[in-house]
């Protein structure tokens, strides 16, 4: 103890830590207290503020655009969770066959999520035009549509589109995760198993998912939390509309905020948006980790 | 965590020799299908953009017509070089990247020492301080770091921009650097304090070999992650002048530079897209590496 302190003074340890520890209580600790005190006032982007207590949270109950993009934020969360699980799970079970290729079709599977969503929405913004763009080229070739399909300016067209791009984009992150938790599945579990018989599908039934199920609970918990804070797709493909009818929270915060310029507003949105999050990942831990 | 990559072999079982045969030739068949349909799936798209990149604007919006189709020039990046915004928004993103990547490394690198090899009183709660910050959403402080960073005249600034970055990816960084320290032998580290070297040379001259996968993986991430990073740069900068590249596209998209091109756009993406697919086919075991590290431990 005594030796290691002369080699490792706690002094230095300290000093080693702080430059991280004050660039997160600069730019996240000091925001987050300052948004309690944001949200109980009247605060416009330029000009004089006053202390108006809760009345920013009373006005939420009303607030029936908050409301809807409340809605419409539960309901993209559900239309993608769960194929991006299905997804991402098949695609693991393509690569771990590690047979040759293995290693290429994973760079592959990930590549959409690296690119990022704020250029895969750009490239989809040409492919979604009526006549010239990819998906209606592909749908009129199919024989499915006439191929003049203005996807953008309708509500549920542009919702699916951004749920299949969406899904595309994504998958590879759960694919990654579960690979890695494949990984520490013992072989002889499913040498004994494959011994008794037992299908593909039991083997994935009995031995991978409940091994996984710790996996599988990370990588829904990152998912939800990223369907709940979805922006950049809304903004790029539709800025929200028809009307507001593609509008998910974070968005329709970002227009109280700085369209609008009702910061004080916008931030008591906010602060419900950070309880909701953190009860999400609460939640998905206790529920998954109960049968442990 | 760094031994973790993705070129190893994945799982062990699935050893089709014992039962070679059918069952083997239609496992064979079936991943042959799966890989098929994934290069279509996955690979035809983003050929595609590149294809549509090279396809001058009134092409592009245009209905498929074989005659000019495949008439492909350099027109678009040319009209980029010519146009100023997106050049200089190129420009703006890769210093933001880049200045990211270093000041996010140079921070995880020193903290994750501190917390992997010393002891000192409150060590635990800092360090579940940094990690929890990965629970606050950014996107809703927005309006706090604004009206914060405005008043720290930071806002329309890429300095200011680079620390809000910095940080968002510090929890993470911090995470991956205490693993990587703590991963050293004891034995190592004393030695070389036996014979006399300092903190910053035992830093840079012992430990640095056995850390740099851990920095590699912090750098990467922050570099991609600042690139391509959308709503905080679209809210913290409001000078077109500063705009970075994802930014500078959606102006440009929304009409802000005069009447919409197409094949700016499209180029302007692909553009985009460069970056990040070489460097993370060249640099993709030390992002796995990262993400296996979040996923087992998470």
């Amino acid at each position: 103890m005594s030796r290691r302190n002369l080699t490792h003074p706690p002094a230095t340890g300290v000093a080693l830590v702080s430059p991280a520890l004050l660039f997160v209580t600069v730019f996240v600790l000091v925001p987050l207290v300052f948004a309690v005190y944001i949200s109980m006032t009247n605060w416009p982007l330029i000009g004089d503020y006053r202390f108006v207590g809760l009345a920013n949270y009373a006005a939420i109950a009303q607030d029936s655009a908050f409301w809807r993009s409340v809605g419409y934020t539960l309901l993209y969360t559900a239309i993608v969770t769960l194929p991006i699980l299905v997804v991402g799970y098949l695609m693991a079970v393509v690569v771990r066959a590690n047979r040759r290729g293995s290693t290429l079709l994973r760079t592959i599977f990930f590549l959409p999520y690296v690119i990022g969503l704020s250029t895969l929405s750009f490239l989809m913004v040409l492919e979604a035009q009526p006549d010239s763009g990819a998906v209606n080229m592909l749908l009129k070739a199919l024989g499915i549509t006439d191929g003049t399909t203005a996807w953008l300016v309708n509500g549920p067209l542009a919702t699916i589109l951004i749920s299949v791009l969406v899904i595309w984009g994504v998958s590879g992150l759960t694919m990654v995760m579960l690979t890695a938790g494949m990984q520490g599945i013992p072989a002889e579990l499913y040498e004994s198993s494959e011994m008794d018989g037992a299908s593909w599908w039991d083997r994935e039934r009995r031995i991978t998912i409940p091994m996984l199920r710790r996996t599988i609970a990370m990588s829904l918990i990152l998912s939800v939390i990223g369907s709940f804070l979805a922006f950049t797709q809304f903004y790029v493909l539709t800025q929200g509309g028809p009307g507001r009818e593609t509008t998910p929270i974070v968005l329709y915060i970002y227009q109280r905020a700085f369209v609008q310029l009702q910061v004080g507003a916008a931030t008591a949105l906010s602060i419900v948006l950070i309880i909701v999050v953190g009860l999400v990942s609460a939640a998905q831990f206790w529920l998954l980790r109960e049968r442990d | 965590m760094a031994t973790t990559t993705v070129d190893q072999p994945v799982v062990r079982t699935h050893r089709t020799a014992p039962h070679a045969g059918r069952k083997g030739d239609i496992k064979i068949i079936l991943y042959v299908f799966a890989a098929v349909l994934s290069l279509v799936v996955f690979v035809v798209p983003l050929v595609w953009a590149l294809f549509r990149s090279l396809q001058p604007n009134d092409v592009i919006t245009a209905p498929a017509n074989s005659a000019t189709f495949f008439d492909l020039t350099w027109e678009n990046f040319r009209g980029i070089a010519a146009e100023g915004h997106i050049l200089r928004a190129v420009g703006n993103s890769l210093i933001v990247a880049i200045g990211t990547a270093v000041l996010t490394t140079l921070l995880a690198t020193t903290a994750g020492y501190g917390f992997g090899r010393f002891k000192f009183r409150g060590s635990g709660v800092a360090f579940a301080l940094i990690i929890v910050t990965l629970m606050v959403p950014f996107q809703a402080i927005l309006t706090p770091l604004f009206l914060q960073l405005n008043a720290m005249r930071l806002t329309d600034s890429l300095l200011g921009l680079v620390l809000f970055y910095a940080t968002v990816n510090l929890p993470f960084g911090v995470f991956v650097m205490r693993t990587a320290f703590a991963a050293v032998p004891d034995a190592l580290e004393e030695a070389a304090r036996i014979d006399g070297a300092g903190t910053t040379r035992t830093l840079t001259a012992v430990l640095r070999p056995l850390i740099v996968p851990g920095m590699a993986t912090t750098a990467l991430y922050a570099f991609l992650a600042a690139w391509t990073e959308f709503l905080g740069a679209l809210t913290f900068l409001t000078k077109q002048d500063l705009y970075t590249l994802p930014v500078s596209l959606v102006n440009l998209q929304l009409g802000a530079y005069g009447q919409v091109n197409y094949g700016f756009l499209s180029a302007g993406a692909v553009i985009a897209m460069i970056p990040c697919v070489i460097l993370f086919v060249a640099l993709q075991r030390y992002y796995v590496a990262g993400l296996a590290a979040g996923a087992v431990k998470g």
